[in-house]
């Protein structure tokens, strides 16, 4: 297929979490607000007069000094975001929305809050409880924390503007970017799709690091780039995957997948646009951050949930996006010490494949993988089987 | 009544040593640890063999229905 | 001339030992173990007056007060259908009384009185709580679901007792991991590797936290007895803990109320939340049982516990402002857990009021407990399970009394019942506080707690617990690094991996003890005879 116009660009705003456009937005008087989970709501820190970014720690191979605080024996994914802390790679946030969502990323957090870490004389982290249900309670509970640690510290600190109106602003916004993803996704549904995962992840991933307002003319003109782009006549890929998973912002884990056969057409884990690229919808008379609460609860899937139906669910909500991606197979794949993502790979490994007939590669991964060969071994070998299986059903 | 109380006293004499005999085997027991030795090298040995050999449900074919509860919600 | 005068020195010396016992750097505890085995060859004389209080008041009576239980508790006909049906009862409850002697070694005089009790609450709640669940399981009754089995209500072991008081006059309330589980590890540390090994066979990988692999793998393994027609489960303490419903529910298929507690606890607004989310729970066991919510009963039950945390604060005030509080360092911490966990039941109210009595005379009578102390240790984060006696090893070895720990604290309040408000407030402060969570999670400068405990109770060296596999805790390993260089203070880490014992072995953790003092102190051991022995295979 014809390159992508701006993919280079996006690779390269993807080197940095202090990226081009995050400078260009913070030298315009724009406040930067570091966060690093689905539930500390992108929308509220993309208010008019701030900006969110998701925290990444790319090329983070060796955390040393967040080790010797954070030890050996947690994930990767938080020690390497401590570690770009103290390199001073977010120097230029402002403030962090922190959420007790996952021990480690709590715990790297809780050292932004305790040490001085960021220099950033007017930094403050702030941290809101997220409930494990999808009840009325829940709703009320969360929405209220929003509204006191997150927009209430918002305009107090930052005299952010925390109005309905301009909840509605920042809602519209993000919504257009969501559409424009989402329009750009949905071209890996095509049973030849003319858009390859990793293409696909380096956008959603620009889109969760960069200021809004500024990354939104590049994701237009690549979803109107894509709407003429041809594919190649003969598909370079032997079968469609879905990605499940824990945390993962590294795009060239994607691509090693690809490399392998097997073409990534959905990306459902943390980071991913399943999830947080779904329309925000806002009923007549309904308070915008009441229909923000209730969405970013309802659209998640993220195994913390504990509700019976809800742990249930969330096997046939796979299998849905399964066969609506077209996909031939499943890959779940958590980082190594990740508590949720452990059990739950388990048992998508087993019933996914027992109850829904979709095969299965179940992959334990480090937050970057520098040591690919084993990985590329077992991704191999499934897109194999996956192969053999499809000759067989007679595809 | 003499003959009696001889009986008795007997009796009484028999339980007093009966005690003392099962008192002195019972702190032997203790002193010398033989309930833990037996539980060691005989009681947990024998029940191990029986719980690793005893035939086990697979749990693994568990069935797994996802519609089959509701939400409780109150 | 001289010799007989020797002999006879050492006559009156054998005698003199054999009557009061080998002062305390003559005893050679570690000379009794058989290689490996952790069995005795023979168990320790203590003197006459505490060996016989040991034989008669600690081991037969125990012995004898089980047989009691059981037989008051469902009889021996259901007990022995599960130990032949269960692991974990078969291979670990008969040999407690060696889980009495790991504990109690080398204690003498008051400390022998009192701290027994504390195991005999143990033993005997543990029989009330695993007979019931023979009684009520349909897995030994040819799958029938009798009675007691619709009257049982079955809970994670995170949720509380207390929740469930509501309903004390009509149902029992039985944890679901903690008897097959956490219980065992301590009294024989076998079991519960067939566990962890059973759920690492289906795919989870080794680094969870150990403790929610074994309660996800007494399911795997189908030893989970069938004993209620419904549960409630908890988020309690950690992700893990979340993730093990997971499977749980799986093995478990039946209806599953999920309670979690809100994690940010110090915030005002999550209370509600809270307290919300109890209720919810209620309303959810009504519906489940037909049977309402009895606030007399909750009350009552609350009010009786509030007698044990009374007593308990009584205690702490002994052991932190005097040298004469006569129970060591593993009796405090299992007996203060596991009924605070437990919730209130006759037989912790038996217990206080004889600990009591000695308390009281230990007080009177200015006795100093333990009179060979070089250290008043506090021990913090979660200890291992499976070296729970470390406390008792520590103290015959190095004069290291653990006077407190970070357990033991975690529940520290008084519920108030004046209202029914009042009442589920506190209970949801209770709740959010317990399990493994007060000083865990909800921002981590609950963890630094440490140093005003440390002042309080006038200690001055730390036990630093360090499981491997808790993210949590590993995720402030170098702030306590930091602090412990800033503060000056003595501090070992412990290694372990919860229950087990495979990771990190006892003798391990030894070692590092012995590093500590010797190489950091400077300081000579009390019995060198416990600096090094194998006890690889011991219970």
């Amino acid at each position: 297929m014809k390159d992508l116009k701006h993919l280079i660009y996006f690779e390269d705003l993807l080197q940095e979490a202090n990226n081009k456009l995050v400078q260009q937005a913070k030298s315009e008087g724009k406040y930067a607000i570091g966060y690093t989970c689905f539930f500390m709501p992108e929308v509220l820190l993309d208010l008019p007069g701030c900006f969110s970014v998701r925290l990444r720690a790319p090329r983070c191979t060796s955390p040393d000094i967040a080790t010797y605080y954070m030890s050996a024996r947690v994930c990767h994914y938080g020690r390497s975001l401590f570690e770009r802390a103290l390199e001073g790679g977010y120097n230029f946030l402002d403030a962090q929305m922190a959420t007790e969502t996952c021990t480690v990323t709590c715990r790297f957090q809780e050292h932004l809050q305790r040490m001085d870490v960021i220099k950033n004389p007017n930094f403050f982290c702030e941290f809101i409880d997220v409930p494990f249900k999808k009840t009325e309670n829940s709703y009320v509970h969360y929405r209220e924390q929003l509204r006191f640690h997150v927009l209430g510290k918002l305009h107090e600190k930052l005299g952010v503007d925390v109005s309905d109106e301009a909840l509605m602003a920042a809602i519209e916004q993000q919504n257009e970017v969501s559409r424009l993803i989402n329009e750009i996704g949905d071209y890996r549904k095509l049973d030849n799709p003319t858009i390859t995962g990793y293409e696909f992840a380096v956008i959603q991933l620009v889109s969760l690091t960069c200021p809004k307002y500024l990354i939104l003319p590049y994701l237009r003109e690549t979803a109107e780039e894509l709407k003429t782009r041809e594919p190649d006549a003969k598909p370079d890929f032997r079968c469609k995957v879905v990605l499940a998973g824990s945390e993962n912002d590294d795009p060239d884990f994607t691509k090693l997948i690809e490399s392998c056969g097997a073409r990534v057409v959905c990306d459902r884990y943390c980071y991913g646009a399943v999830e947080s690229r779904q329309i925000i919808h806002v009923a007549e008379g309904q308070d915008p951050l009441d229909a923000i609460a209730r969405h970013y609860l309802d659209a998640s899937n993220c195994p913390r949930f504990m509700p019976q139906d809800v742990m249930r669910g969330r096997k046939k909500e796979l299998a849905r996006l399964v066969k609506e991606y077209k996909a031939d197979g499943l890959i779940v794949a958590s980082n190594k010490f990740c508590e949720y993502w452990s059990y739950e790979r388990v048992i998508d490994t087993i019933v996914m494949k027992r109850d829904f007939d979709i095969p299965v590669c179940s992959i334990e991964k480090e937050y970057i993988n520098a040591a690919s060969g084993q990985l590329r071994t077992r991704f191999q070998a499934f897109v194999e089987s996956v192969e053999i299986k499809k000759i067989q059903e007679g595809k | 009544m003499k003959k009696c109380k001889c009986k008795l006293g007997k009796l009484l004499l028999k339980l007093l040593g009966g005690l003392l005999v099962a008192n002195v085997a019972l702190f032997l027991v203790f002193f010398f640890d033989l309930d833990g030795k037996l539980l060691f090298y005989v009681g947990e040995p024998m029940l191990k063999k029986h719980y690793d050999n005893m035939p086990r449900k697979d749990t693994l074919k568990a069935p797994y229905d996802v519609d089959k509860y509701p939400s409780y919600e109150y | 001339m001289a010799k007989k005068i020797k002999n006879k020195e050492e006559l009156k010396k054998l005698a003199k030992d054999f009557w009061y016992g080998k002062p305390h750097g003559e005893r050679h505890l570690g000379e009794l173990y058989i290689e490996k085995t952790g069995l005795y060859k023979h168990r320790e004389w203590r003197g006459v007056s505490d060996t016989m209080y040991y034989f008669y008041n600690v081991w037969l009576y125990n012995y004898a007060m089980m047989v009691y239980d059981l037989i008051r508790y469902g009889g021996l006909g259901v007990f022995l259908k599960g130990v032949w049906r269960y692991r974990w009862v078969g291979q670990t409850y008969l040999t407690v009384m060696h889980w009495f002697d790991r504990g109690m070694e080398g204690m003498r005089g008051e400390v022998l009185r009192a701290a027994p009790w504390h195991y005999r609450g143990m033993v005997s709640e543990t029989i009330r709580q695993f007979q019931h669940m023979f009684a009520a399981d349909a897995n030994l009754h040819g799958g029938k679901h009798n009675d007691a089995w619709h009257h049982t209500m079955a809970h994670n072991e995170t949720v509380w007792g207390g929740i469930f008081y509501p309903w004390r006059d009509k149902f029992e309330n039985v944890a679901m991991e903690m008897i097959p589980y956490f219980v065992t590890c301590h009294v024989n540390s076998h079991t519960v590797q067939n566990y962890i090994d059973a759920v690492q066979s289906i795919g989870l990988p080794g680094d969870p936290c150990p403790m929610c692999q074994a309660e996800a793998g007494l399911f795997v393994l189908d030893d989970m007895p069938d004993y209620s027609p419904f549960v409630i489960t908890s988020n309690e303490a950690c992700d893990a803990s979340v993730s093990t419903s997971i499977l749980q529910d799986w093995f478990l298929d039946k209806p599953l109320f999920a309670m979690p507690q809100p994690m940010q606890f110090d915030d005002p607004l999550v209370h509600k939340h809270c307290m919300n989310e109890i209720e919810e729970c209620w309303k959810f066991i009504e519906e489940q049982t037909g049977v309402p919510f009895n606030w007399e009963m909750l009350k009552k039950h609350l009010e009786q516990q509030n007698e044990l945390q009374e007593f308990e604060h009584e205690k702490w005030e002994v052991s932190a402002k005097t040298n004469s509080y006569p129970i060591n360092g593993v009796a405090q911490a299992l007996y203060r857990i596991y009924y605070s966990q437990d919730g209130d039941h006759e037989i912790w109210h038996h217990c206080d009021k004889k600990v009591r009595k000695v308390l009281e005379r230990c007080v009177r009578n200015k006795t100093n407990t333990f009179p060979n102390t070089r250290h008043r240790v506090i021990a913090w984060s979660c200890a291992p399970l499976f070296f729970s006696n470390w406390p008792t090893w520590a103290y015959n070895c190095w004069g290291l009394n653990v006077i407190i720990n970070m357990d033991s604290l975690m529940f520290d309040m008084t519920i108030r019942t004046d209202s029914y408000e009042h009442a589920l407030e506190d209970m949801a402060t209770y709740h959010m506080w317990a399990p493994m969570r007060r000083m865990a999670v909800g921002g981590m400068h609950h963890i630094f707690e440490l140093w005003e405990n440390m002042e309080k109770f006038n200690c001055d060296f730390v036990m630093m617990y360090d499981q491997l596999q808790c993210k949590g805790m590993q995720g402030v390993h170098g702030l306590f690094e930091d602090e412990f260089r800033d503060r000056n203070i003595h501090a070992i880490w412990m290694p372990h991996a919860l229950p087990d014992s495979r990771t990190v072995t006892r003798a391990e953790i030894r070692r590092i003890v012995n590093d500590y003092m010797t190489t950091v102190m400077h300081e000579e051991p009390l019995d060198p005879s416990l600096l090094d022995f194998d006890d690889s295979m011991g219970w």
